[in-house]
């Protein structure tokens, strides 16, 4: 999923300063499971806000919405009967739905109230960490399925490097040395020899290297 | 008088353009400066120029000042980060180099090597600050730099198709001047008539501002910037010029000199780009009179 963390309350204040009716989005799918920007962080926000809002002596009136995917031009559609009512939208969504609605009401101002940080998976409950940085290579079926590039601090595809300890990372104790991982789980699946085998450099364009990316399927057009 | 000075003074300063070799043979490069020694103010070495891997312009430019010749280098943050830029630069100014010019580079999918990574730390704005920071004496971190570098830094205006584009261009360069810039290099000028207008809007910013003079060498290369390049304002009549021409070569030669001469009395200097012809620089001096 795409994780995200809600801003700090006094940075959304700041942005929405200027306003006075708000639309507050949220989103289904990804920040529904970390807990950013689902339908119960809408309400919570809303509130939130509100009160810190009247204490500075100021009402502002806030609409909440959740759509099924903010990322997502159908359901974007469903703000249509809401969006002339308000000065501007906070979004709980990830970046992709904060554009999407910026693409489709150009005439209003859309605020982002989450940052957007990776996409990660459930470690443990209230735990995400990073698993993949989409770099349109996909290198996990001669590594383990484990990510050297999302998951090793310098990215190597040929590691471990010397700052590698006891299983953990150089830059911190409580994060694990992804090529010791690699190797625990080629050595597990009795693929060692595969560790043996240097990784070319990698081919950044097909990352973000070749700018911004873009996927056809004309099957689907 | 050394550039800054002449910069200072609003004297017409005249820069040539030296592309460092693929590779470790120096000869043509220190053998093309050393024509240029007491006639040109200083050289500037691009860095990767158009995309293209090359011997380090920090190698370039100090390789300048070994031969008694004053240097500007690009500086730009697709290849290093704000440590490497900082370090490169406190290396430029141990070695001798005194000039900058934070340019924006080639996209990293624009450069021969297609499968390499960008690093894009630090856009133009921010290197100008880095370097105001770096000229106080503290590196980005905030620590304190042991002996202070103090640069003399350009920034650059881009080609513009259309008014639309320029006054958005215009505006960044003002960013940029209030960000550190002192002085502004330009695109190449092939219009002269479109480009004193522009020029002289560039002028009321309060920098000097430096036009470049891009020698052609081909009626295919002028074709190509037509083309692809329509802020250029590279019109038919300058390519069928070209095309007509006995010796197309010495035609090209010509050209460039006479823009040399046109912008004698308008701007406050040239930068002559070669992009291989470095050995015809000469050549294009004295055509110009200069």
């Amino acid at each position: 999923m795409i994780t995200a963390e809600r801003k700090p309350i006094q940075e959304i204040m700041n942005l929405v300063s200027p306003y006075k009716n708000l639309l507050l989005v949220g989103c289904n799918e990804c920040v529904t499971v970390c807990s950013a920007g689902g339908r119960k962080e809408v309400a919570l926000l809303s509130s939130a806000l509100q009160v810190a809002f009247m204490k500075s002596g100021r009402i502002v009136h806030i609409q909440e919405m959740t759509l099924e995917r903010q990322c997502d031009p159908e359901y974007i559609e469903q703000l249509v009967p809401h969006i002339d009512s308000v000065d501007a939208v906070l979004s709980l969504a990830c970046g992709c739905g904060v554009q999407e609605i910026a693409r489709r009401f150009k005439e209003k101002m859309v605020f982002p109230g989450v940052n957007t940080k990776f996409m990660g998976a459930s470690e443990r409950p209230g735990v995400w960490a990073e698993r993949c940085q989409g770099c349109g290579d996909c290198l996990l079926g001669v590594t383990g399925g484990i990510c050297p590039i999302a998951r090793c601090s310098k990215r190597l595809q040929n590691g471990p490097c010397g700052g590698s300890s006891k299983g953990k990372c150089e830059i911190g104790p409580d994060v694990d040395c992804a090529w010791q991982l690699i190797w625990d789980r080629l050595k597990a699946l009795g693929l060692q020899e595969r560790y043996e085998t240097l990784l070319p450099a990698k081919n950044w364009r097909n990352g973000r290297g070749g700018g911004p990316r873009k996927i056809v399927r004309e099957d689907l057009m | 008088m050394n550039l800054k000075k002449k910069l200072k003074s609003g004297e017409f300063v005249v820069l040539a353009e030296m592309e460092t070799p693929r590779g470790v043979d120096i000869s043509e490069l220190v053998g093309n400066a050393q024509r240029l020694k007491g006639r040109v103010d200083a050289v500037v070495v691009p860095d990767m120029d158009c995309g293209a891997m090359r011997l380090s312009a920090l190698a370039g430019a100090a390789l300048m000042q070994q031969q008694g010749i004053e240097s500007v280098i690009h500086v730009y943050g697709r290849d290093r980060n704000q440590m490497a830029l900082q370090s490169d630069l406190l290396g430029a100014y141990v070695l001798g180099v005194r000039n900058l010019v934070v340019v924006s580079g080639e996209g990293i999918s624009q450069c021969d090597h297609r499968k390499a990574k960008a690093v894009d730390d630090l856009d133009e704005m921010s290197i100008l600050q880095m370097i105001r920071c770096l000229q106080q004496g503290l590196d980005l971190a905030g620590f304190e730099l042991k002996g202070t570098p103090a640069f003399t830094t350009g920034c650059t205006l881009p080609a513009c198709a259309d008014e639309k584009a320029f006054e958005a261009a215009i505006e960044q360069v003002r960013r940029k001047i209030a960000a550190g810039a002192e002085y502004v290099v330009t695109a190449p000028i092939f219009n002269f008539e479109h480009s004193i207008s522009c020029l002289k809007r560039a002028m009321s910013l309060g920098v000097p501002v430096i036009p470049t003079v891009l020698l052609l060498k081909s009626v295919g290369m002028a074709r190509y910037i037509a083309v692809n390049e329509p802020g250029s304002m590279l019109s038919e009549a300058l390519i069928a010029r070209i095309r007509k021409a006995p010796d197309r070569e010495e035609e090209c030669l010509r050209i460039a000199a006479e823009i040399v001469a046109g912008l004698k009395g308008v701007a406050q200097g040239i930068k002559i780009q070669a992009l291989g012809w470095e050995h015809r620089l000469p050549a294009v001096l004295d055509l110009a009179g200069i």
